[in-house]
């Protein structure tokens, strides 16, 4: 077997079972862990476990031991019951005051009925209606939470964790809950451990325990007993750890950032609209990650898609992200010669000693390994396991050379350093199973750290000690591949004297063989070409003024290359290289203002934090190269500093500490490690940065959708609040009472505010600035001036004109009503006289006022509609926009429902005191209805011309417009 | 600690007063003297514009309406019955017989109402027939006399006490004007005791019939000086008793139209008041 590097391999030990019984499990629960595997010899092991240390369980017995023990699964904390969170909907926060005053109102009528004869059964009637009210919409409310739980359950069983076990000598990806007792798990730097493990081999293993210690530091991991108890024990790891290699430390544990923008800037004190807005908030932000989900791009926080929104700068990391992740080996280099592999295949294949030894180093320093029962396919589309270079070089190996897996088996490794950010390169040392029984050490890397290594080269089979042609020859090639946006790997070997016997204890931690003057082989130079959809979607971001940073381990020729492809470098900018090159100038001379793009190469690490701010600032287009993970993440805070909200993406571990200060941190859901998976508030199932430019775009809708529902709530206050008041001041009957109140908040309201969350994204919406999260906020001055000042009081005086001419029309003349109230609420007067001379009782008068409050009622409802319409845009007119007709018309018309069907229903007057209107009284709306609607038309109008004028409520549209 | 804080206080009291006012931005209140302006501008002129377009629907709506009859009668297709003198709070009459000051307040009531109803009033007003609608096509619309002695010793003008003095006080009882109302049948007003059969009552007129010639009414416009008809509701309480507390129930009786049971209304053709009165 040959190991890859920071692998480990153990024994599951322990597992839980599910079944047991809760008396004895809290009994277990006191007592310290027994065990004694880690004391065990290998082959002690074996036999306990009845398994083979090489090649694993057969099928059949791992499926008899998952029978056996179940899934291998922490048992679940106790969720809430369904019935307590029901309950938690019927008797939390609002409804609680709902049922108070249901319990008032029912008291009142008790002492009603104690102190008179025959009391009025209003009391009854309301306290009855506010109970159904509160049962209904807390069912509604439960329903809701109900079904973004399950959105949330599915998200959390969407991203599966993933262990690589051997069965029967294969090594096969599943999911971590069927891993057995006594499989054979093979563990790499960013998993998670997937059970309990005894090590029976290691290379440069080190594990991030603090998930269970809350001691950071990673530990090293070996084969060795260390320690009497098994938590000290060096052979042992843990479930749900982190497996690391040694550098970076808090992988596990990443709180994260994500920076929690106040959505409410403004609370109102009114609850009916406090409770609306968590509905339509709930509902918006439920929608939202359903959609984006159906677009292949899964927000694991329901914040994080409002915060996608307003990003203003995203860091790329190149791998991944805007390229198909499919390397493939390009051209190779060596024999000081170009080799296009596509051309050249059959002629340079057997004809230099070169090439053999090429072919025998990438095969066999390379972790990659194709994933079985997969045999039939043709090698370049089988499946593989590793990193996408290595899978590259694995195939190209098994295509033009010979079988890897028989190489392998020629020649097992018997000491490893996996490739890190910080080394460069990686190394691994094979026995030669062959007549010469000896080692030989090989290394592959970032090519000029490799030629550090090494003090001869390869020609023709032939060493030749290193001479500046090569060096020369190297170099060019070197910018010459990777100008051509191509990854080059750096080749070289050496022959370990025959002391290295069989058996020798290879240490890679503290190094017991000679691991300089190394002999350079060549190089091989792969190329990930960018997806097709990554241009236009750069541009998009362009025109949201996001701008796309590209942070990459890369060559920065190779970086530059593909930041041109993909439109992250303009075509025509350039950078100062390119100014220097035209201008035949030394570089240092170039204007720095001149160069639009940068390439920053090394020079990174000697910048001040006031010139990475100056960089930052003044370039649109920018490009870090060669950018080890530390610059990463000083580049995530540099952009912060200029205030920036900032996305990172990454798909590997290296990219952790970058990740941990982003404000929201995207994973590849494919090539992405566990360890980014989880840390990532968003994950891109399909790998495609496109996905990318969808979040943010959803963000900006939500963050539209959730103002228009909030401004439309907030709107109907005005009529709700002037009716109170004009009766206080003027002193006319109240022109809208209690339950029409409530009508409106919980019932035709409701239902149209939601469908705004339906609202598709506007034309221009990715050409709008992103929000700053300090001064944008959802509900600002400008909106309440609006909602309030404006639209409000166009509502109120609809109401009030509705409400004057039914007293009117039925005697009582808007003059007469002034000062009314005093003999108007006077029950005892019976022959309060109108402006006719007609006499009416206390009854018939109090039913032509509730027949006002019903109409104000749907007056409000009837301006609302053209409200509605309105609010369904923030900048283009409805009449550009188009209006998804299905869901405004049903609104439309169950608001109208819901204020009519009481109106109409006979004995509604009884219960709800709402009655039945003449026809003509519903047409009373409509000139202001028309004047809602023309205003707004106007308005954005007005914000059309003249973009971030003082008619918009919200981020103006930027002046960029994208490229054609 | 202390220091600090007060610190904080003074910065926020600088903070406060710049945004008051600003004297680098010339800003009082976060606005510059011109934003100010132009902000009152923009409500003056869209309030303006508001009030305008409410005066023109209200305009309309007005011009709608006809000045003699109401556009729907539909809200009171019967008519409340209603006391008369009206006590402040409740339909409670309390009364002292030996403190005239105790129901001066009531007699001056009656007076004052009783007083179009004298004959002196009516003089221009028409003399009626008796038992029939007495319906008019206009343009003029003339109101029928009733007579105040059809009230007999309720009247006021055989015993300017109303009987409040003796004991036996009077309380009319009348029925709610309405537009275009025609009974139907004998209407007439009747008034049960609702406890004690010691206490006696007596209606004027007699029966307490409400004749048809007062009706149908067109409205204050129109029908000027119309004459409400009225039924006096005497009772005589037992005397000699200390304290006195009777329920009087008065309904619509006799006419099919005009109806006097309603869950509701309480006052739908009916009414109910208490007197109590002390010796």
């Amino acid at each position: 077997w040959s190991w890859g590097g920071r692998k480990g391999q153990g024994l599951n030990l322990a597992r839980k079972n599910e079944e047991e019984k809760k008396e004895r499990e809290t009994e277990e629960l006191k007592k310290e862990v027994v065990m004694d595997d880690h004391k065990l010899t290998l082959e002690e092991l074996s036999t306990k476990y009845s398994v083979n240390l090489t090649t694993g369980h057969s099928h059949q017995r791992a499926k008899e031991i998952l029978i056996q023990d179940g899934p291998n699964t922490l048992t679940r904390p106790p969720t809430t019951p369904e019935w307590v969170k029901f309950c938690k909907q019927l008797f939390g926060g609002f409804s609680l005051l709902l049922w108070t005053g249901a319990i008032l109102c029912f008291v009142a009528h008790g002492i009603q009925i104690y102190f008179h004869e025959e009391p009025a059964k209003d009391n009854l009637y309301l306290s009855v209606v506010l109970a159904v009210v509160v049962v209904i919409t807390s069912c509604l409310s439960y329903y809701q939470e109900a079904k973004s739980s399950k959105i949330m359950e599915s998200f959390k069983d969407m991203v599966p964790q993933q262990a690589l076990v051997i069965r029967e000598g294969e090594k096969t990806q599943i999911n971590v809950q069927d891993v057995g007792l006594g499989d054979l798990v093979e563990i790499k730097g960013g998993d998670r451990i997937p059970a309990d493990l005894r090590l029976i081999s290691a290379r440069g293993c080190k594990v991030d325990n603090s998930s269970l210690t809350g001691e950071s530091a990673p530990q090293s991991r070996s084969t060795d007993f260390t320690h009497e108890n098994p938590l000290e024990t060096r052979n042992i790891g843990f479930f749900s750890t982190d497996c690391v290699e040694g550098k970076y430390r808090t992988i596990s544990n990443l709180d994260m950032a994500v920076a929690q923008t106040p959505l409410f800037g403004v609370s109102s004190s009114r609850e009916p609209k406090l409770f609306l807005w968590q509905c339509m908030e709930g509902v918006c932000l439920a929608l939202t990650t359903k959609r984006m989900a159906r677009k292949n791009c899964l927000a694991k926080d329901l914040e994080a898609v409002e915060t996608l929104g307003s990003t203003s700068i995203i860091c790329l990391d190149k791998t991944g992200t805007f390229t198909q992740n499919c390397m493939t080996v390009a051209h190779m280099w060596f024999d000081l010669r170009e080799n296009d592999e596509s051309r050249q295949r059959k002629t340079f294949a057997n004809n230099s000693d070169t090439w053999f030894i090429l072919a025998q180093i990438s095969g066999l320093c390379n972790r990659a390994d194709f994933k079985p029962n997969q045999e039939t396919l043709p090698s370049a589309k089988r499946a593989t396991t590793g990193d996408a270079s290595e899978s590259a070089l694995l195939k190209f190996i098994e295509q033009s050379y010979s079988s890897v897996a028989e190489m392998r088996k020629k020649n097992p490794t018997v000491a490893e350093i996996p490739f890190n950010s910080t080394n460069e390169y990686q190394m691994s040392i094979h026995f030669r199973e062959d007549s010469s029984q000896t080692h030989v050490l090989m290394m592959k890397g970032a090519p000029e750290r490799i030629l550090e290594f090494c003090s001869t080269f390869l020609l023709h089979g032939q060493e030749y000690s290193m001479d500046n042609e090569l060096k020369e020859a190297f170099q060019n090639a070197c910018l010459e591949l990777g100008g051509l946006g191509e990854r080059v790997l750096g080749f070289c070997f050496l022959n370990l004297p025959s002391s290295f016997s069989k058996g020798f204890p290879f240490n890679t931690d503290e190094i017991n063989f000679p691991m300089d003057n190394l002999c350079f082989v060549g190089l091989v130079s792969m190329i990930d070409p960018p997806q097709t959809t990554v241009p236009d979607a750069v541009n998009r971001c362009r025109s949201a003024e996001i701008k796309v940073i590209m942070v990459t381990g890369d060559h920065p020729i190779t970086a530059k290359a593909i930041a041109k492809r993909v439109g992250i470098i303009s075509e025509n900018t350039e950078t100062a290289e390119d100014i220097a090159a035209r201008l035949r100038i030394p570089v240092s001379k170039v204007n720095p203002s001149d160069a639009k793009a940068i390439v920053h190469g090394s020079e990174l690490k000697d910048l001040h934090s006031e010139q990475l701010d100056q960089i930052l600032r003044n370039h649109a287009e920018i490009v870090f190269a060669r950018t080890s993970p530390q610059q990463k993440l000083i580049i995530v805070e540099g952009c912060q500093r200029l205030g920036a909200i900032v996305a990172v993406t990454g798909d590997g571990v290296n990219n952790s500490p970058a990740l941990k200060k982003a404000d929201i941190v995207i994973a590849m859901g494919i090539s992405g490690s566990d360890v980014s998976k989880q840390a990532a508030d968003m994950i891109l199932l399909d790998d495609n940065f496109a996905s990318i430019v969808t979040g943010v775009e959803e963000g900006h809708l939500i963050f539209d959708n959730l103002k228009k529902s909030i401004m439309y709530t907030l709107t109907s206050n005005i009529p709700e609040i002037a009716p109170f008041l004009l009766f206080v001041v003027l002193g006319i009957p109240l022109p809208l009472g209690i339950i029409t109140i409530l009508c409106i908040d919980l019932g035709t309201d409701m239902v149209p505010a939601i469908s705004l969350a339906y609202e598709s994204a506007e034309s221009d919406i990715m050409k709008r600035r992103p929000r700053n999260p300090k001064m944008d906020k959802l509900v600002n001055h400008r909106l309440i001036a609006m909602a309030y000042g404006q639209i409000g009081m166009i509502q109120a005086v609809a109401g009030f004109f509705t409400y004057f001419v039914i007293m009117a029309e039925n005697g009582f003349r808007p003059i007469d009503l002034l000062g009314i109230c005093l003999y108007w609420e006077d029950k005892f007067l019976n022959d309060l006289e109108d402006s006719y001379g007609q006499q009416w009782t206390y009854e018939r008068r109090k039913v032509v006022e509730f027949t006002c409050q019903t109409a104000f009622c749907v007056t409000i409802v009837l301006v609302q509609w053209a409200h509605l319409i309105v609010s369904k845009t923030c900048r283009n007119s409805v009449f550009q926009q188009g209006v998804r007709y299905k869901i405004l018309i049903f609104a439309i018309l169950e608001e109208t429902f819901l204020a009519a069907f009481p109106s109409y229903t006979p004995g509604t007057d009884v219960a709800l005191r709402m009655y039945p209107l003449k026809i003509s009284w519903w047409f009373c709306a409509i000139p202001y209805s028309i004047l809602i609607f023309v205003y707004d038309e106007i308005r954005k109008l007005l914000i059309r011309q003249r973009p971030g004028g003082k008619a918009s409520l919200g981020p103006a549209p930027t002046e960029w417009s994208p490229a054609p | 600690m202390t220091k600090n804080e007060k610190k904080s206080l003074n910065q926020f009291l600088a903070e406060w007063k710049l945004f008051i006012y600003n004297p680098t931005t010339g800003e009082f209140l976060g606005r510059t003297a011109k934003s100010w302006g132009l902000i009152l501008l923009f409500y003056l002129v869209f309030y303006g514009f508001l009030a305008a377009l409410f005066s023109f629907t209200m305009w309309v709506m007005l011009q709608t309406l006809n000045d003699e009859v109401p556009k729907y009668r539909d809200q009171i297709p019967s008519p409340g019955l209603m006391v008369f003198p009206k006590p402040v709070t409740a339909l409670e009459y309390t009364f002292s017989v030996s403190d005239p000051t105790s129901y001066a307040g009531y007699i001056a009531d009656l007076k004052k109402f009783l007083k179009p109803y004298t004959l002196e009033e009516q003089k221009n007003l028409t003399t009626c027939p008796d038992g029939a609608l007495f319906e008019q096509k206009g343009p003029v619309y003339v109101a029928c006399q009733f007579p105040l002695l059809l009230l007999q010793a309720c009247s006021g003008m055989s015993d300017p006490d109303f009987g409040y003095s003796k004991g036996k006080p009077c309380i009319l009882v009348k029925m709610n004007r309405i537009i275009g109302l025609k009974p139907e049948g004998v209407p007439r007003i009747d008034c049960v005791l609702k406890n004690e059969d010691q206490t006696n009552i007596t209606t004027y007129p007699h029966n307490g019939i409400i004749d048809l010639k007062y009706f149908p009414y067109y409205g204050k416009k129109l029908h000027v000086g119309y004459l409400q008809p009225l039924v006096a509701v005497q009772v005589t309480l037992a005397p000699n008793s200390a304290e006195n507390e009777v329920t009087v129930e008065c309904k619509i009786d006799g006419s099919p139209n005009l109806k006097s049971q309603d869950d509701r209304d309480k006052f739908l053709g009916r009414v109910m008041f208490k007197i109590t009165a002390h010796a």
